[in-house]
């Protein structure tokens, strides 16, 4: 667990505090972004937490133990750092690079090899090929992974992460982010990570410290911060579309209910009645192997659905092809594809497989629910 | 051919002269390193210093060589003689060594050394293991300079009583032997162009193999 | 330390050396600017682009010949006294010019010509509006380089009858009369850091504000 109490930094020659009497906690295992404008203090306070910056007063915590009680070499080999310029010494090859640390602290050489390839493997570069090149012989995102797998190699329990992804290009960044999240569920390690985009916040985070000139505006769960926005500021800076940008919290399945009816093409003449009979509001039409390829609403039908000629119903249907939401799709992409295939609903899949249906006005009602309710 | 005959009938002396020139040389150089080097690391410490340093190493190399030879002599510990030459050519060495030593060091990419530092390397560490070896090439053509000004301004100190290649130059001219003087200023220019040669591609060698290699290749 | 031979050192003899020695810089500099630059623009143009390479290549390798090397080479060509010397430094004085005109036309952003040509410039527009303006500072630091190299060599002018301060430290090192070596040394040493850092200065203002940085 990382502490902050009443932490404070003013720079030599200036007047106003970076910092100012700063309180903080970060349970351990949970990753917290510290997020505001530039110059709003974040990167400050990352930086005293390894002590690249000393506080001018204040005092912080690491697992309850001071650390201006270490020596700062020691406590930095014991955290990960990860910056945006990544710095990966240009003269030393992938695998010196990521051994920086475990040679710090003396490891074996047999040891460090294993740890490298371990590592280059868990982050998704071959070790083979990738071992004994240069940094400048690597991408962008290669750099900033092979970046994240040396913050990585003696296992600390606590990253530091300063603007980790901000570096690069956005099809990257949300890759790099998607693959990060995954190996933090697994991981568990107590995470700061800075960033000035709110989206990468509510994304990474599972709290946000939002920060304002030096002050801590607001700190909380994403749903918190995009539910109840504390003043003027936060709700700036989240945007006019935080409603939207909840949604990217939960998942279909959360809101997903059961699919009511389905239909084969042979039943598609008497779709009308089946519908009323399973008091479904939506049809799905399934092929010969039971795989769904597209759904009927009343509104189709028009309630004396029977007069309507089963091929165009078919055309309708197959027309949705595509409006069909895997089960881990955020609601803020479900959302999208409805308004994508002017449709109040979307069916739900697991896999191949049809699993259930999600409603428009399931999604409505889920974004005016307040915290608690 | 008359030069051709000069060389041929003067072997001896002229390995003679080579010999003690390539001595001032080799330790004026030595010197210079070992007391310059460190000086250009240290000043990397405070903008201030380094500022002032460099002044100084900069005012040095404008003083005319022979004007600072002749300084040298008057100052008693030095005198006539190799003294007084090795101190005027270290001073001289200061400008090209404390520049580059200094350039180089500063050069390495700030985003390099703080990740070294945030993972807990300590000075010392990041000196030896970063910056020097990035400085490298830049130390490296600070050091080529150093040589080849060396080699030149050291012909200037057969006037303070030096016998070194300069001789051929300052003996032809009170001589008025003509073949001597071009012998001794050919030679002298051909040694620089062939050092400045050599350590050119010494240098392009150098670089080290992370920043050779590219993407593609 | 002899007072009277001090005096007569700084009084007699150097207020005619440091004129000598003043008159063959400054010409010597003057010959050299005249020649290297518009040397240094012809070998920058299109046309003859291919050779500028190759010329700068050549002249930093003549760079790397000792000044006492050329000095030494101008007596035999030319015989003794000021011609053939400001001829040795005007040589000298050439190399540090051409190449820094040559390095600063080449350094002027490729992006900055065109846009100029892109607005109608005609050629010779561009190189007195555009060019030359922007790789002032360039030259300017290589005539401060030139000047300061031919004050240093041409102490060594007295060698081949050339006058100047080198005369009073000769005739120092010859008697071993330390009055005379500290008054043509410290005189010369004076002169070479006094034209550095009025040309320093000139180079300062001249730069255009927008690249003080660099």
């Amino acid at each position: 667990m990382i502490e902050l109490r009443e932490v404070t930094k003013v720079y030599k020659g200036q007047t106003v505090p970076a910092v100012d009497r700063l309180s903080l906690k970060i349970p351990e295992g949970e990753t917290c972004v510290f997020v505001g404008p530039s110059g709003c203090g974040k990167s400050t306070t990352l930086r005293m937490i390894n002590r690249m910056i000393e506080p001018t007063s204040g005092t912080i915590l690491i697992n309850n133990k001071d650390i201006r009680e270490s020596d700062p070499d020691r406590l930095r080999m014991g955290i990960g750092y990860v910056i945006q310029q990544i710095g990966l010494l240009p003269h030393r090859t992938v695998a010196e690079n990521i051994a920086i640390v475990p040679r710090l602290y003396g490891w074996p050489k047999e040891k460090i090899r294993k740890r490298v390839d371990e590592l280059l493997e868990l982050i998704g570069l071959d070790p083979e090929t990738t071992r004994d090149k240069y940094p400048s012989q690597l991408s962008g995102g290669q750099m900033q992974r092979v970046g994240v797998a040396r913050a990585m190699a003696v296992d600390p329990p606590i990253m530091l992460m300063d603007e980790p992804f901000g570096a690069v290009d956005p099809i990257a960044r949300n890759y790099l982010q998607d693959e990060f999240l995954r190996l933090q569920r697994e991981m568990r390690k107590t995470i700061c990570f800075v960033t000035h985009d709110i989206n990468e916040a509510i994304k990474m985070g599972d709290r946000i410290a939002i920060f304002n000139k030096g002050r801590l505006v607001q700190y909380g769960t994403p749903h918190e911060i995009l539910t109840r926005p504390a003043n003027e500021f936060v709700s700036d800076f989240i945007g006019y579309d935080r409603v939207v940008k909840k949604l990217g919290l939960y998942r279909v399945a959360d809101l997903a209910g059961p699919a009511g009816c389905v239909a084969r093409e042979g039943e598609l003449p008497e779709i009308g009645r089946l519908m009323r009979e399973k008091e479904s509001d939506v049809a799905f039409l399934v092929d010969a192997h039971g795989r769904p390829c597209g759904f009927l609403t009343t509104e189709d039908i028009g309630g004396m659905g029977d007069e309507i000629s089963p091929q165009s119903l078919m055309q309708k249907a197959l027309g949705r092809r595509g409006a069909f939401a895997q089960r881990e799709m955020v609601l803020r992409d479900a959302l999208s594809l409805m308004l994508e295939y002017d449709t109040e609903y979307l069916g739900v899949l697991n896999g191949g497989d049809l699993a259930g249906v999600i409603t428009l006005s399931a999604i409505r009602k889920h974004s005016c629910r307040k915290e608690g309710e | 051919m008359n030069y051709i005959r000069f060389i041929q009938d003067n072997i001896p002396l002229i390995l003679e002269y080579t010999k003690a020139h390539f001595s001032l040389v080799l330790w004026a150089v030595l010197i210079s390193l070992v007391l310059w080097v460190p000086v250009g690391v240290l000043i990397t410490r405070s903008e201030k210093w380094a500022n002032r340093v460099l002044g100084i190493a900069n005012t040095i190399f404008c003083i005319p060589s022979l004007s600072l030879f002749a300084v040298m002599v008057t100052i008693p510990f030095l005198g006539l003689g190799r003294r007084s030459a090795l101190v005027a050519l270290v001073l001289y060495a200061m400008m090209p060594l404390v520049r580059n030593v200094y350039q180089g060091v500063k050069v390495v990419d700030k985003s390099v050394i703080e990740a070294a530092r945030g993972m807990g390397m300590n000075y010392w560490r990041i000196l030896w293991e970063i910056q020097l070896p990035l400085a490298t090439p830049v130390i490296f053509a600070g050091f080529r300079i150093t040589v080849v000004m060396t080699t030149g301004i050291a012909a200037i100190a057969t006037y303070i009583g030096e016998r070194n290649l300069g001789r051929l130059i300052s003996e032809g001219l009170t001589r008025f032997n003509i073949e001597m003087i071009v012998d001794g200023a050919l030679l002298i220019a051909f040694i620089a162009i062939a050092l400045d040669t050599m350590l050119g591609a010494l240098e392009k060698k150098i670089v080290p193999r992370g920043l050779r290699v590219h993407r593609g290749h | 330390m002899n007072w009277m031979r001090f005096q007569d050192a700084l009084f007699h003899r150097a207020p005619a050396a440091l004129a000598v020695h003043i008159l063959m810089v400054l010409i010597s500099v003057v010959v050299a600017v005249v020649i290297s630059v518009p040397l240094g623009v012809v070998l920058t143009r299109p046309r003859f682009r291919r050779y500028g390479f190759i010329v700068l290549n050549v002249l930093n390798m003549m760079q790397t010949i000792p000044g006492l090397a050329i000095v030494a080479l101008a007596m035999p060509l030319l015989g003794l006294g000021l011609k053939p010397t400001i001829v040795a430094l005007v040589v000298q004085g050439l190399l540090p010019i051409a190449r820094n005109t040559i390095a600063g036309l080449y350094g002027v952003n490729a992006d900055v010509k065109e846009a100029a040509l892109g607005m109608g410039m005609p050629a010779k527009k561009i190189l007195y509006e555009v060019e030359l303006p922007l790789a002032m500072p360039i030259i300017l630091a290589g005539i401060r380089t030139s000047a300061v190299y031919v004050v240093s060599v041409g102490t060594l002018a007295a060698y081949i009858g050339g006058g100047g301060l080198g005369d009073l430290i000769l005739t120092g090192l010859n008697m071993f009369w330390s009055e005379f070596l500290i008054v043509g040394a410290g005189l010369g040493a004076v002169l070479a850091i006094a034209l550095d850092r009025a040309l320093a200065y000139l180079e300062y203002r001249i730069t255009p504000p927008g690249m003080s940085s660099e």
